[in-house]
């Protein structure tokens, strides 16, 4: 769909990881009791919305990224827990973008991974970063909402994808794109719960431990 | 937060089931994620997202239920009766710091009887979960979940001076909260103070000694303003999380400090009796209003493709609380937000009320026109050869938190290094972000064993960090590690364990397969690998990594009973080395001739420096040297080893005579002995 792959630092200053995604000081996303700090100015990211900066700031619109990527927030581990986990994070950029160009290319994408028609629920939300944004559902892939006890998606028929929505104008600015001539949509979403999900994995905390007793399942 | 369907309707009439309303709600961006039936009620879960502060009470979610079914959502008018005795004859509110508290509102009631609540107002706690306490509590309590805004009750003549100063705390003062908790308060910390001491933690909880308790006869009520930012800070410093606090951070109606507190008060009255007094005290030195944003119509569609009749516009702003100025008929608009949207600032946060309530599903799907394709990050292919060399060679791929313990990580750097530590880890035993993927590999390792794993091949690809010059470095590696049986499946093998030579030829295999042909094995002298068994890998004169047996003394820290081989290379040299070109020669037209030679050579002696040495010869029709065997032991002196070698001569213009082949030969066993102290084994 053309999208070029970017990867960031794991490791970012408080300006890619909060200011320049209009997360001002002061919000509880920025709280050490959230987010690991290496000093006051440098953090390890928890979330991958940190490329999107470095690749406005580098590229000039039009232009499509994607960026997969490690993300760490002070979380406790338990079964639905890590305190280190993948997000994938997509930006498009250019002139005439809207929210209808995001929804067509999350349902493109959904019904590409899974190889079938897949229905899309938007749902206002708020993330600093967008305006306005949105919560994403997609119909289950499993069940397609007739089971009432599915593994998946629990009887609800909707799977949670992730956050989305226009990137806000504050954050173009801060990458210097005018916000009167280009617009662009985000979104992201988390690996880690969608593949425990997927293959039905009880405890999410197997990931990172290389016991090759859950490893060699996935060969 | 929970709502009672019962509760709510007293605010609102819609005829709609709570799971409709859970649904309607949830398509505005107001997510109920449950819907429960109790009693003769249904209790409504949200997940209210931080910027909807408005939207957490019943009359908020009324408000919102307002606008997307076009009714009214309206609050009980209070009743007032007052007396001749003006409030403000009693009592007197000071805001020392007016930049972190613009509003405080307060009134007395006096002889008040405090006693336990009516059956309707303990029910309506109850439905929600809330613990009934005494009639006075649970009315500021019922006003909080009725309309958002907190407010707190004081016992009135604790109070000393009668009075309340707003302002920061003094260094080294304390307060004992209702919780009966002892707080050192910080001078950045806003209270709530009497003549003399603080008396509440603003926003946050009241103190003990102004408790309302069964002796308390008159009452002073409180509903303010509290920055959100100031709230935040003081509750995460002193660790605190109260209904109060709650919505103070996240912004509160500054023009709903009189309804709420007339509407507490009204209720008191009504509940516990007592005088109230003529008027509210209202400090509000700098009234603060609200600026208009400008929208026009064409932005609308610009941002989210959806078309919306320009007449609903401002019909929509309107049902949601907004003050909508007409500029250009159907194509701008002045717009002034209700003092209860904390959250709407700009064009953009108008778009969203506007297309939320016509609805997000009426998106058309699109896609934004083709311009260009995409492109993989450098190197993508050639790592993706590796991991699937790995792989196909049996070895298992696994991550590791990027946090290490110092210690380990310090056996596996090869040099002196500024290491980056997490401040606040989770992990205390692991607070520093590894140098080297082997730390986490050797875990693994060690994991694995306790679960009763022999035969183990696991590999990692992940960045590694290092300071350098205050700047954060972070580079990516690849590593993995073996031990055990060869072959696990084979009976006949059962005995042979890897070896050094298992672990060079899966770094050989990788890096052919990375179209890397022009390497140099080296000895390697880094200190976690054993010095007979290490090798480090050059390309290009630059060293790419290590990889050989785990030093005796290492294996023993970690208790491992068999040998561990180990390999780290830097990912990122290896996937922007260029590739080895293939150079062509025209098949040769005569035979080859193939001679083996046996050396006892000193055991330090590698083949790998005898195969440069030997190439360094420039015997043109030498066109492959080849090991094929070791030998030590028996027959031998202890020192020495039998190195066997296979070499392949090409005649270049015409066939060679057994003598020519021999005077290269002897080119080779001179050299050998010359240089190295070798015998040829006859």
């Amino acid at each position: 769909m053309g999208y070029s792959v970017e990867d960031g630092p794991e490791i970012d200053t408080t300006f890619y990881n909060f200011d320049a995604l209009n997360i001002p000081q002061g919000h509880p996303a920025r709280e050490s009791q959230d987010t690991f700090y290496v000093t006051e100015q440098l953090a390890l990211r928890s979330q991958t919305s940190n490329v999107q900066i470095h690749a406005m700031q580098r590229r000039t619109p039009p232009f499509r990224i994607i960026a997969p990527g490690k993300v760490f927030r002070r979380d406790t581990p338990d079964p639905t827990h890590n305190p280190m986990f993948f997000q994938v994070e997509g930006l498009t950029v250019g002139e005439g973008i809207t929210m209808g160009d995001l929804k067509g290319t999350l349902q493109t994408f959904l019904e590409k991974l899974f190889n079938r028609a897949i229905k899309l629920r938007f749902r206002p939300s708020y993330f600093p970063f967008v305006e306005p944004g949105a919560e994403t559902d997609f119909s289950c892939y499993l069940c397609e909402g007739k089971n009432t006890i599915c593994r998946v998606c629990k009887g609800s028929g909707w799977i949670e994808l992730g956050g989305s929505g226009m990137v806000h104008p504050n954050v173009l600015k801060a990458c210097n794109i005018d916000s009167e001539k280009y617009s662009g949509f985000a979104f992201g979403f988390g690996i880690d719960r969608m593949t425990a999900m997927l293959y039905g994995i009880d405890d999410i905390r197997h990931f990172f431990t290389g016991d090759l007793r859950f490893l060699t399942q996935f060969r | 937060m929970k709502i009672s369907y019962n509760w709510l309707k007293t605010y609102i009439d819609v005829n709609s089931s709570p799971q409709e309303l859970a649904e309607r709600l949830t398509m505005v961006g107001l997510a109920a994620e449950t819907v429960t039936a109790k009693d003769d009620d249904y209790i409504l879960e949200f997940d209210i997202t931080s910027n909807r502060a408005d939207a957490l009470s019943h009359y908020g979610i009324a408000r919102e239920l307002a606008a997307i079914y076009g009714v009214k959502a309206e609050l009980p008018k209070p009743k007032l009766k007052e007396s001749s005795v003006a409030t403000s004859s009693v009592t007197s509110v000071e805001i020392l710091n007016p930049e972190v508290c613009p509003r405080y509102v307060a009134r007395v009631i006096r002889g008040v009887k405090v006693a336990p609540s009516p059956d309707w107002l303990v029910k309506r706690l109850e439905s929600i979960g809330q613990r009934s306490i005494n009639n006075i509590a649970d009315i500021t309590n019922f006003v909080l979940l009725e309309q958002g805004h907190p407010l707190h009750a004081f016992d009135f003549h604790k109070l000393a001076g009668k009075r309340i100063v707003v302002r920061t705390a003094r260094a080294g003062e304390t307060l004992r909260t209702l919780d009966g908790v002892e707080r050192k308060l910080r001078e950045d910390m806003l209270v709530i103070a009497d003549g003399e001491k603080p008396s509440a933690l603003a926003g946050i909880m009241g103190g003990e000694y102004s408790e309302i308790s069964s002796d308390t006869y008159d009452v002073l009520l409180e509903s303010a303003y509290f920055n959100p930012a100031s709230v935040r800070r003081t509750a995460r410093a002193l660790d605190m999380k109260t209904e109060a606090s709650h919505r103070f951070e996240r912004g509160t109606d500054l023009e709903a400090c009189i309804r709420a507190i007339n509407r507490c008060a009204e209720l008191i009255c009504e509940i516990a009796g007592g005088e109230l007094l003529a008027e509210v005290v209202d400090a509000y030195p700098q009234p603060i209003t609200k600026k208009p944003i400008e929208l026009r119509y064409k932005r609308i569609a610009a941002l989210t493709g959806l078309v919306v009749e320009p007449a609903r516009v401002p019909k929509l702003l309107a049902e949601l609380g907004f003050e909508v100025t007409t500029f250009m008929p159907d194509s701008h608009w002045e717009v002034v937000g209700p003092s209860f949207r904390t959250d709407i600032h700009i064009e953009e946060d108008l778009v969203e009320e506007i297309v939320r309530h016509v609805g997000y599903e009426h998106i058309p799907l699109t896609l934004p026109t083709w311009n260009g394709a995409g492109a993989y990050l450098t190197g993508e292919e050639r790592r993706r050869k590796a991991q699937s060399t790995l792989i196909e060679l049996g070895y298992s791929e696994t991550i590791s938190f990027s946090w290490v313990k110092t210690e380990l990580d310090k056996y596996f750097q090869n040099k002196e290094l500024n290491t980056l530590v997490i401040s606040n880890p989770i992990d205390e035993e692991r607070p520093q972000m590894r140098t080297s993927l082997l730390a986490g590999l050797v875990e693994s390792l060690a994991r694995n064993f306790n679960f009763g794993s022999r035969n183990i091949r696991l590999f990692e690809v992940g960045k590694c960090f290092e300071k350098q010059d205050d700047i954060v470095k972070d580079y990516k590696q690849l590593a993995f590690l073996v031990t055990g049986q060869r072959s696990e499946s084979d009976w006949q093998h059962q005995q042979e364990m890897m070896d050094f030579y298992d672990l060079k030829g899966v770094v050989e295999v990788l890096l052919e397969n990375c179209g890397i042909k022009d390497y140099e094995l080296e000895r390697s002298s880094v200190s976690y690998l054993h010095s007979g068994q290490a090798a480090q890998i050059k390309v290009l004169g630059k060293v790419l990594g290590h990889f050989g047996q785990m030093t005796p003394s290492l294996r023993d820290e970690f208790k491992f009973k068999q040998p561990v081989f180990l390999a780290e290379l830097s990912l990122e040299q290896l996937l922007t080395l260029p590739a080895s070109d293939v150079k062509y020669t025209s098949l040769p037209k005569l035979q080859a001739v193939n001679r083996d030679l046996s050396f006892l050579l000193p055991e330090n002696i590698s083949y790998q420096e005898l195969q440069k040495a030997i190439k360094d010869l420039e015997i043109k029709e030498l066109v492959n040297i080849r090991l094929f065997d070791i030998y030590t032991g028996k027959n031998l002196p202890t020192d020495r080893r039998s190195l066997s070698f296979s070499l392949r001569y090409q005649p270049l213009a015409e066939s060679m005579t057994d003598q020519q082949i021999n005077e290269l030969d002897e080119k080779i066993i001179n050299l050998l002995s010359s240089k190295f102290d070798g015998q040829l084994r006859r």
